[in-house]
């Protein structure tokens, strides 16, 4: 839901409750009792579930991961300059969709398929970040699940049919290879050499 | 002490309940426009937690035995 739309019920919701905190006389009748409801419980209601749905979809956003300082060097490594980076590479080929590109290959990440204890996580990263000190470098807590990749390349002739990925399917996908951690695919984030490193500047 | 009317209960209750409704909604609007890590969590627990007391207010309002 646009957040146009989100303010506008807002912005309904609240001049309904103002008329009615002004003149609580208006819902001795009928037409007051029915206003006072709609301002005092639907709107409400709707707006926060709106609300809800809105931050939801936010926070997916690339933007939305970047804005705490400690996932700037994560930002900065999509724009390596050098297709060996797999993130780089997926980011800025739109291999994932750049507005999503975090939450594209970390599904799994707080408010979404993690559960209770990704959710108490995410608590505890706002505590480290502007309470407590955080860890560094951060870590992921388990393993880089193949999942993340095979969402895209499951099904994809050139992944199923190439000699190299054919040859170990049955581990890949039973996440008894890692794509990333192999051998294989190795070169993801890195930030400790990005300042090292050539970057690409997107054209206007 | 002068007891309060049944009109002057309900008053009251709605006054309150509309008062913390609209300190959530307000809350609520911030939240969304603000781009930070916080705003969610200003969302839910500042501007939800309000907007659900509010609620709750109107509601044990509707419910409660009137005073006479």
């Amino acid at each position: 839901m646009p957040t146009v739309v989100v303010i506008a019920v807002l912005i309904i919701a609240l001049v309904i409750v103002c008329l009615v905190v002004a003149r609580p006389a208006i819902t001795a009748g009928r037409g007051g009792k029915i206003l006072a409801f709609l301002g005092l419980f639907i709107f409400p209601v709707l707006a926060g579930t709106l609300g809800f749905e809105n931050h939801y979809e936010r926070s997916k956003q690339t933007r939305f991961c970047l804005s705490c300082h400690i996932m700037e060097p994560y930002g900065k490594s999509l724009y390596v300059d050098d297709p060996a980076y797999i993130p780089a590479a997926h980011f800025q080929n739109n291999r994932v969709p750049r507005d999503e590109a975090c939450y594209t290959c970390h599904t799994d990440y707080t408010l979404y398929t993690g559960g209770v204890k990704a959710k108490v996580r995410g608590l505890h990263h706002i505590y480290a970040q502007y309470i407590g000190k955080p860890q560094q470098p951060i870590k992921l807590y388990q393993p880089f699940n193949n999942r993340e990749c095979l969402h895209c390349h499951a099904g994809a002739r050139s992944f199923e049919q190439g000699a190299t990925h054919s040859a170990i399917m049955d581990d890949i996908k039973g996440n008894q290879m890692s794509c990333v951690s192999s051998g294989c695919h190795d070169m993801v984030h890195n930030v400790a050499q990005l300042d090292h490193l050539k970057y690409w500047r997107p054209q206007p | 002490m002068i007891p309060l009317r049944p009109d002057d209960f309900i008053s009251r209750r709605l006054r309150i309940a509309g008062v913390l409704i609209v300190l959530g909604l307000i809350v609520e609007a911030f939240s969304l426009i603000w781009n930070h890590p916080l705003s969610f969590v200003a969302f839910l627990g500042i501007g939800g937690f309000l907007l659900f007391l509010g609620i709750v207010v109107y509601l044990t309002a509707l419910v409660s035995p009137r005073q006479s």
